[in-house]
């Protein structure tokens, strides 16, 4: 198998632009909506989020589900109408409620006050998330302050270890996939409610440091090849390198993919979506990497070629151009 | 070049003893997300007296929130600082966190009392007591297996002793927020023992001076309490009794070291300091909830990893099998590194952890499909294996460095659950490129110096064949 990436650079770079451009959409959407670009879960939004389940050792506790109505009644009377409660379980036997910051009092009073209408809950069972508002702005602020750190500390490394061409374009494949990536979740956020929480973050940055990797792998035999057929035009050295690492970089993200999927698929809520976010980063990883990234470095070396041949003669390094 | 690969197979096989040791022998430190218990994020708020938390500051609160922690008596508790202004608190086993939400938030009780007449004798028998309860109470915390009833018992006993010992005391005007500051101060003479100095403002030595008056020679004590409990109890010289310590400073001596003696200065500090404590962040995970999801998680993850595991044997036969090897060997150092570290694992560090096993495989890959290029473009196996390792040792590290500068970020900036991903993916890659290029390679090189497993058809089946 043999793809000539370069001649099919319009369709790739088409698709890219397309599913970003959804993506974009969906984020300014989400914006209007949820005064967002991805709907932010607790981490980022504050307050509180109870999690209880029924004790069912104990006689006639569990005889019926939930009732969602009893359960709303009781937040009504407390002030808290507006949260948004969801019944769990197959038995449905545990409940889930989001609000705003709740005191420890207060949340003290709504436990008991469910308790004695629901009967009693399963302290082991028991999850309690509380996160004040400005702590919330803090952590996305650092999520963010991480991403962009990184950013910059990948420019800084491949523009030592290559040439900065390479770098900045590794940065735009880089986007490419972070913007895919964030792109979905805007979807998902419209029409499923999913939410971002910090483990997104930690999605997107290590789908910076795979994405860059797979960036690298490519370049890093563009580079060779170019000593070694220097004289081939830059398209088809490219297209020589792609071919060249196309085995390792399939297996690389199929081996990658195989354990989050099986997480996504079979594993439980926590990480459900942490695994789809990488699933997805890690495709338009490869995607970018063998497409755009590739297909990019030869557009722009070949429109800085007649420039690089004068610089050439008057013997000149090529990235004194700029 | 044998002796050579002899000696890192050496070094492999006693890696690889030593990290079962390890493993065997150290228990891994598990997240509160794992195995249940509260964590609380504290803020230490800005007031007009401390407009600025500076780290001494920050270090005062920390004893004060240490010394309620021990009042709630929950083992394995841990206070740390985060950050310029916050305070991180686990409380392991703790699902309902109410009690130490309740006890945490506020601001800190300092107390100058002075022991009422006539309890003399009573205070240094009941104060043995207390000591008495006390080691009682922390041999039972480190017990194993820990007699959650028997601790109960004994955390309520040491509560009904403190209260016993507060009432010997009678309260007087003098509070901590008359104290300026207190600090360590070292011997004068080669023989001498640390001190404590306390200064007052001007209104506050007074009531000092006042207080020291009373009690001076007496052989009564000065009670300070910090959130109503005892944590110094001086007895004042007769040489005061007509004045009192005056001047707003005094020193407290007695049998300190250095070490005694900054301890309860930063109590007296924190005491004394105004600044309210707000709890912004609350996790609290009941012991079994999520219990069932993690492991669903983990399950599936490492069911994903068989797979790959076949994957590498069914496309790079005999190399693959040995990347399998390598990679058991990957996943045993890296596990072991983690539990010498210490690092706490949470639900999104084990993701790390089965991300960076990707990672490692990847290395790998990027050997083997050099070693196949270089063998089909007619080198010999041993020359091309040589020139896959060396080859794809550029793309291993560019791909190594470029993640590690992803998780310096996070190590930097995250907190909580996000830099416990990034210190275990780190920690991945550092051992994978280790393993790729040591593991990998040596084992490879032995197993074709057995002349039966020679043979091109194992490294590359159908393409070689092909040329050939």
């Amino acid at each position: 198998m043999k793809i000539v990436v370069s001649k099919i650079r319009t369709w790739t770079w088409a698709t890219s632009g397309l599913l970003i451009a959804v993506g974009v959409l969906a984020m300014a959407i989400s914006w209007m909506q949820f005064g967002a670009p991805l709907k932010p879960g607790l981490d980022f939004a504050g307050g509180t989020r109870l999690q209880f389940e029924r004790d069912c050792t104990q006689a006639q506790v569990c005889d019926t589900p939930i009732d969602l109505a009893v359960v709303r009644q009781v937040l009504t009377e407390q002030g808290l109408g507006s949260s948004s409660i969801q019944i769990l379980g197959a038995e449905q036997q545990g409940l889930s409620i989001r609000s705003v910051p709740l005191e420890p009092e207060i949340r003290n009073r709504l436990q008991s006050n469910l308790e004695s209408e629901l009967g009693a809950f399963d302290p082991a069972q028991t999850q309690i998330d509380t996160v004040g508002p400005t702590l919330g702005r803090q952590l996305l602020i650092a999520g963010m302050l991480a991403l962009l750190v990184s950013f910059l500390g990948i420019i800084i490394y491949l523009s030592v270890r290559f040439q900065t061409d390479y770098a900045v374009l590794a940065i735009v494949a880089l986007l490419h996939d972070v913007l895919v990536t964030a792109g979905v979740f805007a979807l998902l956020g419209l029409v499923q409610g999913v939410e971002i929480d910090s483990l997104f973050v930690v999605a997107l940055l290590t789908i910076v440091g795979f994405s860059v990797n797979d960036t690298v792998v490519i370049y890093d035999r563009v580079r060779e090849n170019l000593k070694t057929h220097g004289d081939a035009g830059i398209s088809e050295v490219v297209d020589i390198a792609v071919n060249q690492t196309l085995g390792r970089s399939i297996n690389t993200t199929l081996t990658t993919i195989l354990p989050l999927l099986a997480i996504f698929v079979l594993g439980g809520e926590t990480l459900k979506y942490f695994a789809l976010a990488l699933i997805i980063g890690f495709v338009a990883g490869a995607y970018s990497s063998i497409f755009v990234a590739s297909t990019l470095l030869a557009w722009w070396r070949e429109r800085q070629m007649p420039a690089l041949k004068t610089a050439v003669s008057y013997g000149e390094d090529s990235d004194l151009l700029e | 070049m044998y002796g050579k690969q002899r000696f890192l197979l050496a070094v492999i096989i006693a890696l690889v003893v030593a990290a079962l040791v390890v493993v065997s022998q150290l228990p891994a430190r598990l997240g509160l997300d794992l195995r249940g218990g509260a964590q609380l994020t504290l803020a230490v708020q800005t007031t007009e007296a401390v407009p600025e938390i500076t780290p001494r500051v920050l270090e005062a609160v920390q004893s004060v929130v240490e010394g309620r922690i021990n009042g709630l008596g929950v083992s394995e508790a841990v206070v740390q600082t985060s950050g310029n202004d916050q305070l991180l608190v686990q409380l392991p086993g703790v699902s309902d966190p109410e009690q130490a939400e309740r006890v945490l938030g506020g601001t800190a009780q300092l107390e100058f009392l002075a022991q009422r007449p006539g309890t003399e004798v009573q205070l240094p028998i009941e104060q043995r007591l207390l000591a008495e309860l006390l080691l009682e109470r922390s041999q039972l915390e480190t017990a194993e297996p820990v007699n959650a009833q028997e601790l109960a018992e004994i955390r309520e006993k040491v509560q009904r002793q403190e209260a016993e010992i507060a009432k010997l005391y009678e309260s007087t005007e003098l509070t901590g927020d008359r104290l300026r500051d207190a600090f360590a101060q070292a011997p004068a003479g080669a023989t001498g023992s640390w001190r404590v100095v306390v200064q007052f403002d001007t209104r506050g030595g007074d009531l000092f001076a006042q207080l020291t008056r009373n009690i001076a020679g007496t052989g009564r004590t000065l009670g300070i309490f910090l959130d109503e409990r005892l944590i110094s109890a001086p007895t004042v010289q007769a040489q005061y009794a007509e004045t009192g310590i005056v001047g707003g400073t005094a020193e407290i001596s007695g049998n300190f070291d250095a070490q005694s003696a900054n301890d309860l200065a930063i109590q007296l500090r924190g005491g004394a300091l105004p600044v309210p404590v707000e709890i912004v962040e609350n996790r609290t995970v009941g012991a079994t909830l999520g219990r069932d999801s993690i492991r669903r998680s983990i399950y599936a993850g490492l069911g994903g990893l068989v797979l790959v595991l076949a994957f590498m044997v069914f496309y790079y036969r005999l190399p693959g099998l040995i990347a399998d090897i390598a990679l058991c060997i990957y996943a045993l150092l890296t596990y072991a590194a983690f539990v010498l570290v210490g690092v706490t694992l949470t639900l999104p560090g084990i993701a790390g952890f089965i991300l960076s096993i990707g990672m490692a495989v990847d290395a790998n890959v990027l050997i083997f499909e050099r070693t196949r290029e270089e063998l089909q473009a007619g080198k010999t196996l041993y020359r091309s294996i040589e020139s896959g390792f060396y080859r794809a040792f550029s793309s291993i590290l560019d791909s190594a460095i470029t993640t590690l500068i992803a998780c310096g970020a996070l190590i930097w900036l995250g907190s909580g659950l996000v830099r416990g991903f990034a210190i275990t993916l780190a920690i991945g890659v550092c051992v994978s490129i280790f393993t790729a290029v040591t593991c990998s390679r040596t084992l490879l090189f032995l197993s074709i110096s057995i002349p039966s497993l020679r043979k091109p058809v194992l490294f590359a089946p159908r393409k070689v064949e092909a040329i050939q």
